[in-house]
C-alpha cells in the first residue's frame, strides 16, 4: 500500500529523467512512454481509491529531512481528487501530445518537461507537511518555467517563462512567511499537528498567515493582482497550456486553502478578503476575456475567470462547491484548450480568430469539442459546469455574501458573451484565413510560429481521442453532485474541511431561483454575443465589424488595466534602479571612495614625513642634538623631583 | 685622595658644546669631522676624570674603547669626503644631498 | 596525519616548479591527483584524533594544534579539498606549471586554516592564503592588472594584521592560543571585559573583509573578475568560508559577550549586504561580476543567520555555506567554459548558447537553479532554515528581507542563465563544441553533492552539535 504510493508518486520522476537522460535514444517514442507512465500511475491511484477514503487515508511517513522537520505523504479524499486529475487528465493530454508535438525535434525533451510537471504536482498534493507543500510548488513553478519557454530561442516565450517564475516565487516567498509564522509559533510543520494546534493562534497571528498563504495562491492561481503571466504563459505548445495552465498547477491555489480549510476556517477576515479576490479576478477575467483576438488568450482569461470562481468558493468556506468546479472546470477547460490546439494545428498556427471563421464545416470535430466545452462552461443545464458554477454562486449566498452572489451571477453573463463571441468569429460565417491582415484588423501576430515538419502527419484519431475522453467528462463529472449535500460528491468529502466558520445564509432565497436567475443572465449574454456575431445579419458583415472592433478596441483593455506596467514601474524598475544606482555610484565612489580616501591618507602622511627627510647631515645632526638636549632635560627634571 | 673632577667635567661640557657648533654651523666636512673629533675627547675628558675620582679604571678602559672608535670613523669619514672631493672641488655639507627622500 | 593535510599539498605545490615550464599538462594532473588524495584523506580522516606538536610557551603557550573532527571544520574541508578537485581538472591557462603550483599551495594553506586548533597557527595560516591568490592576480589576471592584486593583497592584510594583533593580546590575557574547540574554563576565557571587546574587534575585522561583508567588500568584484575560471572557484566557494567559520568556530567561544553586543550592528550589515548584492545582480553586465555580487548576497544571509544566535538558523547556516560552495564554485567553473569558448562573458554580447551547447545550457541551469534556491536542492535547504530560525529568533525585519532577496535571486539569476543560454542566436558568436567528457566530469562531483545536499542536509545540519562549533557557547553566553 505504501509502495504503491510512493510508485505514485516517483514514477513521474523517474520517467523524466529516462526520458531527459535517453531523449536522443528515444525520439518520438519518448511520447509513449511518457504518457504511460503517467497513466501507470492514475491506474495506481485508482486502486488506491478506498484507501483514500478511510478516516484519516493514506499516510507513508518517509522519514527526517532535517531533525525536526519531518516528511511524508498523504492520501485522502482531497489528495486523490487532485491525483487522479493529475495523473488521468494529465495522461490524456500527454497522449494528445504524442500528436501535436509528433514533427518536433525536441519531443523527448517536452515529455521529459511534462513527466517531471507531474511530479512535482503530486509533491504538492501528496505532502503531509507545509515544506514539502512548498517543494513541491517550486518545482511546479520549475515545470511551468521550462515548459513556457520550451521554445527558448523566441524572446517572447523567454519572457513570458521569465515573468511567470518571477511571480511564481513571489508567491513561494508568501507560503514561506506562512511557514515561518507556522514554525515560530507551533513549533512543527506537519498537517496534522498544525491543524490540531490551529487555536493556540492569536487572531492577528491567524490573519497573517492565511494572508501569506493568500499571496501564494494568488501567485499559482493567477488572482488580481498577480494575474499578469498567464496570459503570456500561452507562449507554450498548446497541450502544455492545457495542463498546466488550466487543469491543474494553476488550481494548486485552491488546493491550498482546501487543504488549509481548518486555519482559513479560524479567521473569518481572512475568508472574506479570499471571497472578495475571487470575485474579483472572475469579474476582470471576464471582462478581458471579452477583447481578446488569440483564441488561446480568451481561453487564458476564461481561465482566471474560472479560478476566481473556485477561490471565491472556497474561500467563503464552501469547500465542496469550489473543489467541485475545479473538477468540472478540468474536464472542459482542457477539452477547451486542447480542441484549440486542433484548430491552431490543422490551421498551421494561425491563432488569430479574425483569420477563422467558417470552421464548423471544415473541423467538424474540433467545432464539435468546442461547442460543447463552451456549453459547460457556461452552465448550460445538465453539463458539468452547470452544477459545479450553481454550487459555487449558491454557496457563496448561503454564507452571507450577496455582493460576491451578484458577481458570481453577472461574471457567468459575460462569460456566455465572450465564449459564444469566440465560438461565432471562429466557427460560423466564412472562412478569412487568405485575407489580408490589414483587412480584418490585424495589427500584431497574435499566435507563435511553430517548428513543423508539415510532411509528417499523425491520423487524426490520435489527438481526437483523449478529447473525446473528455467529452465524457465535461457532460458528466457534475453528475455526482446531484441531490446537495447528500450527493456522492459531498459524501466523498466527509469532514475533509471541517466546519467553516459560515454565518446565516439569506434567508428565503431558495437554491432554484438562484439557478434560474444564472440561467437568464446567461441567456442575455449569449443574446447579445449572437447579436454582435452569430446572426445572419452579423455574419454577413463580419470582416468590416472585426475591423472596426480593433480599431475601437479601449485601450484600457488592450493594456489589460495597466497591471502589467503596474507591476513593472512599482518593482521591476526601482529594484533595477536601485542596482544601477548602487553599482555606478554607491559602490566605485562611495565605498570605494572611502577606501581610496584611506589609500590617499597613507600616502599624503608619506608626503608629510618626507619633509624630515631633506638630505642634509646638518638638519639631521641638529635633530639628535634636539632630542639628546630633550632627554637631559627630561631626565634633570625627573631627576630634581 | 681628595680629586674634585668638577673643573674637568667643566671643561668638558665646554669642548663637547664647541663641537657640537661646530658640527651645526660649519659646512666644510673636514672641520664638522675635527667637531666631532672634539665631541670625542670631552667625552674621553670626562671619562677621565670621573675614573681618577671615583678610584675605578672601568673610565680609563672606556676612554681607550672610544679613541679607537674615534680613529676608526675619522678614518671612514675621511675616505667619504675624499670621494665626494673627486666629485667636485668646492665641498659643501649642504650640497651633499642625494639620501634625499 | 591530519598536518599532512596542509604540507604536503604546500610543498607538492613548491615542488611543482621543479618541473620544466612547458610540463603544463603534467602539472595539472599531479595536482588533480593531490587534491583527490586530500579529499580522499579527509573523508578518511574524519573524527580523528587531534595531533598536537609544543611551539613555545613563553609569554603565552602556543603549539602546532591541528584537528579536524565532524563537524564544520570537516565539512569545510572536504569542501575544498573538492571544489579543488574538479577546479584543476579545467584549467587551460598559460603558463600552467606555476599556476597549478600556487592552486596546490593555496589548498595547503587553506586546509591549515581550517584544521588549525591554535588560535596563532590560524592567524599564520590566515596570512599565508592570501600569497598565492595575489600571485595569480598578477601573473594570470587579464592584461596582467596588478591593481587588483594590490587591493586584494593589501586590503586583507590589513584584516589580517588586525587578527594577528587580537590572537597575540588574547595569548597574553589567556595565556595560551591553543583553544580553539575547547570549551572555556570558568565560563570565559578572558576575565576583562575590556580587552575582550578589543580582542574580538581584530578577529571581527579580519573575518568582516575576508567574506566579505558589506561594506569592506569593494575588493572582490575586482578580485573575482580578475582571476582565472578555476582560482575564482576556489576562492568563492571556500576563502570566502573562512570568516564565517571564523565567527562560529572561534569567535563565538572565544568573546562571546562582545559578539552578543555587537549583533544588531551584524544583522544590519548582513540585511544590507543581502539587498544591495542582489540588486546589483540585476544590472551587471559581466556574468563573473552578476554571481559575485550574489556571493554578497547569499553570505549577508549566512552572517544574519550566524547573528541570530538560534539554533535552527545555524544549522541552517552551516549547510548554507556548504551549499553555496558547492553552486559558487559550479557556477564559475561553468561560467569559464563559456568565456573560454565565447571570449566573452558578457550577458549584451551572449546569447541562444543553449541552442547549441545544451549540456553547457543543462549545467549552468542546474547550479543557477541552485543558488537561486529552488525547493530540493541545497540551497533550499540552506535556506529555509536559515530564514525558519530567524525569524523564530525574533529578527524580522532580516527574515523579510531574506525573502525579498529570494524574489530578487529568481530574477537576476534567470536574467543570467536566460541572457547566456536562451533567446536567438546572436549570430557572430563563435560556433564551439559542447561541454566533453572531461569537463562534464568536473562538474559533476559538484551538482550531485548539490542534489545530494537539497535532499539530505541531515548529517551537514547536525555539524552544529560538533564540539568545534559549540552552539552552548553561543546561546548560554546571553546576558
Amino acid at each position: 500500500m505504501n509502495a504503491l504510493l510512493i510508485s505514485i508518486w516517483l514514477l513521474p520522476l523517474v520517467g523524466a529523467i529516462l526520458l531527459w537522460a535517453f531523449g536522443p535514444q528515444l525520439n518520438r517514442a519518448a511520447g509513449v512512454v511518457g504518457t504511460f507512465v503517467v497513466f501507470f500511475s492514475f491506474g495506481l491511484t485508482v486502486v488506491l481509491f478506498d484507501v483514500a477514503r478511510a478516516p484519516g487515508g493514506l499516510h507513508v511517513a518517509l522519514g527526517s529531512w532535517v531533525p525536526g522537520f519531518d516528511f511524508g505523504l498523504l492520501l485522502d479524499p482531497l489528495a486523490l481528487l487532485w491525483a487522479l486529475v493529475i495523473t488521468g487528465i494529465g495522461g490524456l493530454i500527454h497522449a494528445y501530445a504524442i500528436g501535436y508535438m509528433w514533427s518536433d525535434k525536441a519531443i523527448a525533451r517536452f515529455f521529459a518537461y511534462m513527466n517531471f510537471f507531474v511530479f512535482a504536482m503530486l509533491t504538492l498534493v501528496l505532502s503531509d507537511n507545509f515544506v514539502g507543500l512548498l517543494v513541491g510548488w517550486g518545482l511546479v513553478g520549475l515545470a511551468s518555467y521550462f515548459l513556457i519557454s520550451f521554445w527558448f530561442y523566441k524572446p517572447s516565450a523567454v519572457a513570458a517563462g521569465r515573468k511567470a517564475f518571477v511571480i511564481n516565487v513571489f508567491g513561494d516567498i508568501g507560503l514561506m512567511l506562512a511557514i515561518f509564522v507556522i514554525f515560530a509559533q507551533l513549533g512543527s510543520l506537519g498537517y496534522a499537528s498544525v491543524f490540531s494546534k490551529v487555536g493556540h493562534l492569536s487572531t492577528p497571528t491567524l490573519l497573517l498567515v492565511c494572508v501569506a498563504l493568500f499571496v501564494a495562491c494568488a501567485a499559482k492561481s493567477a488572482q488580481v493582482p498577480l494575474h499578469t503571466w498567464l496570459p503570456d504563459a500561452m507562449e507554450g505548445p498548446t497541450p502544455v497550456s492545457a495542463l498546466i495552465h488550466a487543469a491543474t498547477m494553476v488550481t494548486a491555489g485552491v488546493y491550498l486553502i482546501a487543504r488549509c480549510a481548518p486555519i482559513f476556517n479560524a479567521s473569518p477576515q481572512s475568508q472574506e478578503l479570499v471571497g472578495i479576490i475571487g470575485a474579483l479576478t472572475a469579474l476582470t477575467g471576464a471582462i478581458l476575456g471579452m477583447a481578446q483576438w488569440d483564441i488561446k488568450r480568451v481561453l487564458a482569461y476564461s481561465t482566471m475567470s474560472q479560478i476566481g470562481y473556485m477561490i471565491m468558493g472556497v474561500g467563503v468556506g464552501a469547500y465542496e462547491a469550489g473543489v467541485l468546479h475545479f473538477w468540472t472546470h478540468a474536464f472542459f477547460k482542457a477539452q477547451l484548450f486542447l480542441g484549440a490546439g486542433l484548430v491552431i494545428h490543422a490551421l498551421h498556427d494561425e491563432q488569430d480568430l479574425r483569420k477563422m471563421g467558417g470552421l464548423r464545416r471544415r473541423m467538424p470535430f474540433a467545432f464539435l469539442a468546442m461547442l460543447l466545452g463552451t456549453l459547460a462552461i457556461i452552465g448550460f443545464p445538465g453539463l458539468s459546469g452547470f452544477f459545479s458554477k450553481d454550487a459555487v454562486i449558491y454557496g457563496v449566498l448561503e454564507r452571507g455574501h450577496p455582493m460576491l452572489f451578484g458577481v458570481g451571477v453577472l461574471v457567468a453573463g459575460l462569460t456566455a458573451y465572450y465564449m459564444f463571441r469566440m465560438i461565432f468569429i471562429a466557427f460560423f460565417g466564412t472562412y478569412r484565413g487568405e485575407l489580408d491582415d490589414a483587412a480584418v484588423g490585424v495589427t500584431e501576430r497574435a499566435g507563435s510560429p511553430e517548428p513543423e515538419d508539415h510532411a509528417v502527419h499523425l491520423p487524426d484519431w490520435v489527438m481526437q481521442g483523449p478529447v473525446a475522453i473528455l467529452m465524457i467528462g465535461t457532460v458528466g463529472a457534475g453528475w455526482f453532485a446531484i441531490g446537495g449535500t447528500a450527493s456522492p460528491w459531498y459524501r466523498f468529502f466527509g469532514d475533509t474541511f471541517g466546519t467553516s466558520a459560515a454565518s446565516a445564509g439569506v434567508s428565503g432565497f431558495p437554491e432554484l431561483a438562484s439557478t434560474i436567475l444564472v440561467l437568464v443572465i446567461v441567456a442575455v449574454g449569449f443574446a447579445v454575443a449572437y447579436a454582435r456575431y452569430g446572426s445572419p445579419n452579423a455574419m454577413a458583415h463580419a470582416v468590416d465589424q472585426l475591423r472596426n472592433e480593433s480599431r475601437t478596441m479601449p485601450p484600457i483593455l488592450v493594456h489589460a488595466f495597466y497591471v502589467d506596467d503596474a507591476l513593472d514601474a512599482l518593482f521591476v524598475r526601482p529594484a533595477r534602479a536601485l542596482g544601477t544606482f548602487f553599482a555606478r555610484f554607491v559602490d566605485p565612489h562611495v565605498i570605494d571612495g572611502g577606501v581610496k580616501d584611506l589609500v590617499w591618507l597613507a600616502s599624503a602622511l608619506g608626503l608629510v614625513f618626507r619633509v624630515l627627510q631633506n638630505g642634509l647631515v646638518r638638519t639631521y645632526a641638529f635633530t639628535l642634538v634636539a632630542g639628546a638636549a630633550a632627554i637631559l632635560v627630561y631626565a634633570a627634571w625627573m631627576g630634581s623631583r | 685622595m681628595n680629586f674634585d673632577p668638577s673643573p674637568y667635567v667643566a671643561l668638558s661640557a665646554v669642548i663637547f658644546f664647541i663641537g657640537v657648533l661646530g658640527v651645526l654651523l660649519r659646512r666644510n666636512p673636514l672641520i664638522v669631522l675635527m667637531s666631532i673629533e672634539l665631541m670625542f675627547n670631552a667625552a674621553n675628558l670626562a671619562l677621565v676624570a670621573f675614573s681618577r675620582a671615583w678610584v675605578n679604571n672601568a673610565g680609563h678602559v672606556f676612554a681607550f674603547l672610544v679613541i679607537t672608535v674615534a680613529a676608526a670613523e675619522a678614518a671612514i669619514g675621511l675616505a667619504i669626503v675624499v670621494a665626494v672631493f673627486r666629485r667636485s672641488t668646492n665641498v659643501d655639507v649642504d650640497e651633499v644631498a642625494s639620501m634625499r627622500g | 596525519m591530519i598536518w599532512a593535510l596542509a604540507i604536503v599539498p604546500l610543498l607538492a605545490g613548491l615542488a611543482l616548479y621543479a618541473l620544466p615550464r612547458s610540463a603544463g599538462d603534467a602539472a595539472k594532473w599531479i595536482g588533480v591527483a593531490v587534491s583527490f588524495v586530500a579529499f580522499v584523506a579527509v573523508l578518511a580522516l574524519r573524527g580523528a584524533p587531534d595531533e598536537s606538536v609544543p611551539w613555545f610557551s613563553f609569554p603565552f603557550v602556543a603549539n602546532f594544534h591541528a584537528g579536524l573532527g565532524q563537524g564544520i571544520s570537516f565539512w569545510l574541508a572536504a569542501l575544498l579539498a573538492l571544489t579543488m578537485t574538479c577546479a584543476l581538472a579545467v584549467v587551460r591557462v598559460p603558463r600552467q606549471r606555476g599556476f597549478v603550483a600556487q592552486m596546490l599551495i593555496l589548498l595547503g594553506a587553506m586546509m591549515g586554516v581550517f584544521i588549525s586548533r591554535d588560535l596563532l597557527i590560524f592567524a599564520l595560516f590566515w596570512d599565508l592564503q592570501l600569497i598565492p591568490v595575489f600571485l595569480m592576480l598578477i601573473g594570470w589576471s587579464p592584461d596582467r592588472r596588478a591593481a587588483s592584486a594590490w587591493r586584494y593583497l593589501v586590503y586583507n592584510l590589513a584584516g589580517g594584521l588586525a587578527l594577528l594583533l587580537a590572537v597575540a593580546a588574547f595569548g597574553i590575557a589567556a595565556q595560551s592560543t591553543d583553544v580553539i574547540g575547547l570549551p572555556p574554563p570558568g565560563g570565559s576565557w578572558l576575565a576583562n571585559a575590556h580587552w575582550s571587546a578589543w580582542i574580538f574587534a581584530g578577529f571581527a575585522i579580519a573575518f568582516l573583509i575576508k567574506t566579505p561583508v558589506w561594506p569592506l567588500h569593494t575588493w572582490m568584484p575586482d578580485t573575482y573578475a580578475d582571476l582565472p575560471p578555476p582560482a575564482v572557484a576556489v576562492v568563492s566557494a571556500v576563502q570566502s568560508k573562512g570568516g564565517l567559520y571564523g565567527f562560529i568556530a572561534i569567535a563565538a567561544s572565544v568573546a562571546p559577550a562582545p559578539m552578543h553586543a555587537i549583533a544588531p550592528l551584524m544583522l544590519v550589515l548582513g540585511s544590507a549586504g543581502l539587498i544591495y548584492g542582489a540588486v546589483v545582480a540585476l544590472v551587471e553586465d559581466d556574468a563573473k561580476r552578476i554571481v559575485a555580487y550574489s556571493s554578497l548576497s547569499h553570505l549577508g544571509l549566512i552572517l544574519i543567520a550566524i547573528f541570530s544566535f538560534d539554533r535552527v538558523a545555524l544549522a541552517g547556516a552551516i549547510v548554507y555555506i556548504i551549499a553555496h560552495g558547492l553552486f559558487s564554485a559550479g557556477l564559475f567553473l561553468v561560467l569559464g567554459e563559456v568565456e573560454a569558448r565565447e571570449d566573452t562573458r558578457l550577458l549584451s554580447r551572449l546569447g541562444g548558447l543553449g541552442a547549441r551547447n545544451p549540456r553547457l545550457a543543462g549545467g549552468l541551469v542546474i547550479l543557477a537553479l541552485a543558488a537561486l534556491g529552488l525547493p530540493g536542492l541545497a540551497g533550499f535547504a540552506g535556506e529555509i532554515l536559515i530564514i525558519s530560525g530567524v525569524y523564530r529568533a525574533g529578527a524580522i525585519w532580516p527574515a523579510l528581507l531574506a525573502l525579498v532577496a529570494v524574489v530578487l535571486a529568481a530574477a537576476y539569476m534567470l536574467r543570467l542563465f536566460q541572457g547566456m543560454m536562451q533567446g536567438p542566436q546572436i549570430s557572430d558568436l563563435p560556433q564551439r563544441p559542447d561541454m566533453s567528457p572531461l569537463e562534464m566530469f568536473a562538474l559533476a562531483p559538484l551538482v550531485v553533492a548539490i542534489v545530494w545536499l537539497g535532499v539530505n542536509p541531515g548529517p551537514v545540519a547536525t555539524a552544529a552539535r560538533d564540539a568545534y562549533v559549540s552552539p552552548p557557547a553561543i546561546v548560554s553566553a546571553r546576558p
